[in-house]
């Protein structure tokens, strides 16, 4: 599985982690692993990511609509550079806390 | 032996020399409830095929005239695409011989005698075989003709993104381009068009995906860009707009990465905002040096109206200094190692430039050189700043015939600290100036004047900012943050504005005062300057002076007051 | 080598598929079976000696004529081989062994007749 869940013990936080390129193919399996879910804090973990594109900057941003907007509080991290300078240059650390 | 039914009835042709053997396999095929053919050698089994394309074939290996080998040569051939199953009949036992079989195409073997039990299994199992190279060609056909559908939606959409994307002045002398495309046409967004000033706005925006989806978004926003830019709106005003837009129109995981320029061909600056896509390139020809132009927002249509950031960076530009914005589908463009060409090749492509007219063709030559495949679409364009004179706006269209225009009013504004925040009047207050038929012909220094008088009561008389500060590079940008901040903190000030239209003669007479609540400025020491083209502060006055008659400051520089006249129109 | 002329069992499943016409089948194959002997005696060199005898062994084995068939193939395989001697000897032998056979068919043919004509009178 390339999108794989994780949900902490007190099921506050969900931990989505993200394999291999991070591209418009995962765009189903991304949404199913949240959508089902109220959602408080989220961490998407980006370690073995390999690639993000701009449908992967579309999917966080539906992510972050479906866990309240700009009330929402997600946490991006374990970027690779290459994925960091992307995540620069679209600005997303206005959006999303990048680590 | 039992009667085994198949599915459906085929029609089977049997190619048998002997009449014997033909006559027991003909019934016992008919006893499986098919249609049958038969043929006593491979011609006629040949001729039969071609008249009655029976589905199936149980051939006899050994035959007069023409043997079977051939005879299914000849069958496959005329089936083309379709497969038509050929169980061959026989009673040859060594390998070769079977080998011979499947070469001329046979599908698989009955041994003689035969077997009822086992030609049913064999039909059967041919059968699904055949149904399913049917199933196969149906859906590739159907796959075929969805894909030309979608091709020619794209053209239509193609069609229209040209004409959308293509008005306005792209084919200014000043501006070069180059777009190639991904797939059917290039999605990135290209949009260029004059100020009523004399400005230019200049627009390079790259939508989520590409081909028909990015094409849906990028009409309302040239929409926008146009409308607004004819009607005197600045940068950040025509970027709220395009934003909110965006922002209720597309769906969440939508949006557009843009770079938005106004390059001032009077005030020698221009003024960007650069929303997530790659660094621009200010190349400043005196002394070589580029000034990377970095993404410092979010693109266009995720923010909502209230979050949004609307501010700008301004850059001092000499004649002939260019601004270079790419897209990423250059630096993207990636090898047959997954390497990408990259930033690095870049900036070394721009070190070994040497005559700057050659950049474009020197960056294309490198990425052919990269050997790389696009995987995104490519834009390129390059602006430069020339003299004014040398460029040309269209003359504004109107729409009506001026029959009923106010010839006797007058009318003063004044606008407060809260206002002067967040509103920008010199759109409305030029579609004003512009009922009157007889000003319409100078609307570019008309709207040139007012934006001067405006900013200049504006930022040096409420803001109380020091243009000498614009004298270098980053004293430029200092200024305008100071603006931006001070701005920011306004809580008392105003600006008023008349206008003052009366016949005279067989024309008219506009006079503009305006008015700030400043501490004003030495009147006297402004004027005793001399005109000097290469200083980068200090035009406004001037400029005020030439484009319009009889400029006078007074009340210590606190108001400023320029008359238009124009005489009778044919 | 069979000791069995004819299958029973297989004219029996001919005449269960072939119904009314079975003695028609039994009547073609008689016919047949005359025009390959004759080829066979006629033919004048090896390969269609051995093409001939593998067709006549296909439809013997198909009429359930086990002997025959068996020594049609022997026909076949020997033909293949560099000397034909003693080749009309086994020529002989296929004839002889259709000439035992043959009353046999016949035989099968009146029965069969006889049978229908039976079933028909009810």
């Amino acid at each position: 599985m390339s999108v794989v869940t994780e949900v902490s013990p007190d099921g506050q936080k969900l931990t989505i982690s993200i394999r291999g390129r991070f591209d418009f193919a995962k765009h189903q399996e991304f949404r199913e692993s949240y959508e089902d879910k109220e959602l408080s804090a989220v961490v998407v973990d980006l370690k073995d990511a390999t690639y993000l594109d701009s449908s992967a900057l579309g999917m966080l941003l539906l992510l972050r609509d479906h866990a309240g907007g700009d009330d929402s509080d997600i946490r991006v991290v374990n970027s690779s550079s290459d994925v960091k300078k992307i995540l620069a240059i679209s600005n997303f650390d206005k959006l999303f806390d990048i680590s | 032996m039992t009667n085994v039914q198949p599915l459906e009835p085929l029609t089977i042709l049997i190619a048998e020399d002997s009449a014997a053997d033909r006559m027991l396999l003909s019934s016992i095929v008919r006893r499986q409830g098919h249609e049958v053919l038969t043929a006593a050698n491979g011609a006629e089994a040949v001729e039969a095929f071609r008249l009655q394309r029976p589905q199936l074939v149980l051939m006899d290996a050994m035959m007069p005239v023409m043997d079977g080998f051939e005879a299914a040569r000849q069958i496959k051939a005329l089936a083309g695409e379709t497969l038509v199953p050929i169980i061959f009949l026989t009673s040859l036992t060594e390998s070769e011989a079977l080998a011979r079989c499947l070469e001329a195409g046979g599908d698989d073997f009955l041994a003689k005698p035969y077997n009822q039990v086992i030609l049913a299994a064999k039909i059967k199992a041919m059968d699904r075989l055949r149904r399913l190279q049917a199933t196969v060609l149906e859906q590739r056909d159907q796959i075929a003709r969805h894909h030309d559908y979608l091709l020619n939606e794209q053209r239509v959409a193609k069609a229209v993104f040209d004409k959308v994307a293509h008005s306005g002045c792209l084919n200014a002398p000043n501006i070069r381009y180059l777009q190639s495309p991904y797939a059917l046409f290039n999605g990135d967004l290209l949009l260029a068009a004059f100020t009523p000033a004399g400005d230019m706005h200049v627009l390079l925006g790259d939508f989520t995906g590409h081909g028909l989806p990015a094409a849906v978004g990028a009409m309302p926003l040239a929409e926008v860009f146009y409308g607004m830019t004819a009607k005197g709106y600045g940068l950040s005003e025509t970027l709220r707009e395009m934003n909110a837009k965006l922002k209720r129109i597309l769906p969440v995981d939508m949006f557009c990465c843009a770079t938005l320029l106004c390059l001032s061909f009077q005030r020698r600056s221009v003024e960007v905002w650069n929303g997530g896509m790659p660094d621009g390139y200010l190349h400043s020809i005196a002394s070589g040096e580029r000034t990377p132009l970095t993404a410092r927002h979010l693109p266009l249509g995720v923010l909502s109206p209230q979050t949004f950031d609307d501010r700008t960076e301004v850059f001092p530009m000499a004649v002939g200094d260019r601004v270079f914005l790419l897209s990423d589908g250059v630096i993207d463009t990636c090898d047959a190692n997954e390497q990408l060409f990259g930033v690095e090749r870049l900036q070394r492509v721009f070190a070994a430039n040497r005559r700057p007219d050659q950049l474009f063709e020197e960056i294309e030559q490198a990425l052919r050189d990269f050997r790389g495949e696009a995987r995104d679409d490519v834009s390129m364009v390059e602006v430069s700043l020339l003299e004014a004179a040398q460029l040309s706006p269209p003359a504004l269209v109107y729409s009506d015939s001026g029959q009923s225009c106010p010839l006797d009013w007058s009318v003063s504004f004044e606008f407060r600290a809260a206002t002067l925040k967040r509103f920008n009047p010199l759109p409305y207050l030029l579609q004003l100036l512009l009922e009157v038929h007889g000003l319409r012909a100078q609307s570019g220094a008309l709207y040139s004047v007012l934006a001067e008088l405006y900013s200049n009561a504006l930022e040096h008389g409420v803001l109380g900012l020091d243009s000498s500060l614009k004298r270098d590079a980053s004293g430029f940008a200092r200024y305008y943050q100071q603006r931006n901040a001070r701005l920011d903190e306004l809580q008392d000030g105003y600006v008023r504005v008349h206008l003052q239209v009366a016949p005279k003669g067989e024309g008219g007479c506009l006079t503009i005062r305006v008015e700030d609540s400043g501490k004003g400025f030495d009147v006297d020491r402004v004027m005793a300057r001399p005109l000097d083209g290469a200083r980068l502060s200090g035009r406004g006055v001037s400029l005020i002076r030439q484009l319009s008659r009889n400029a006078n400051w007074s009340d210590d520089g606190r108001s400023a007051r320029v008359e238009f006249f124009w005489e009778a129109l044919a | 080598m069979a000791d069995t002329h004819l299958d029973r069992d297989v004219l029996s499943a001919l005449q269960e598929v072939m119904e009314d016409e079975y003695s028609t089948l039994l009547d073609t194959f008689l016919a047949d079976s005359t025009e390959r002997l004759s080829q066979l005696h006629k033919a004048d060199d090896a390969e269609t000696l051995g093409a001939t005898a593998h067709s006549f062994k296909g439809s013997c084995s198909n009429m359930g004529a086990i002997r025959l068939a068996e020594l049609c193939n022997q026909l076949e395989q020997r033909s293949k081989q560099k000397s034909l001697e003693g080749i009309e000897k086994l020529i002989s032998e296929i004839d002889s062994e259709f000439a035992i056979i043959r009353p046999l068919y016949e035989e099968e043919r009146q029965r069969s007749l006889a049978d229908s004509a039976t079933v028909r009178r009810f």
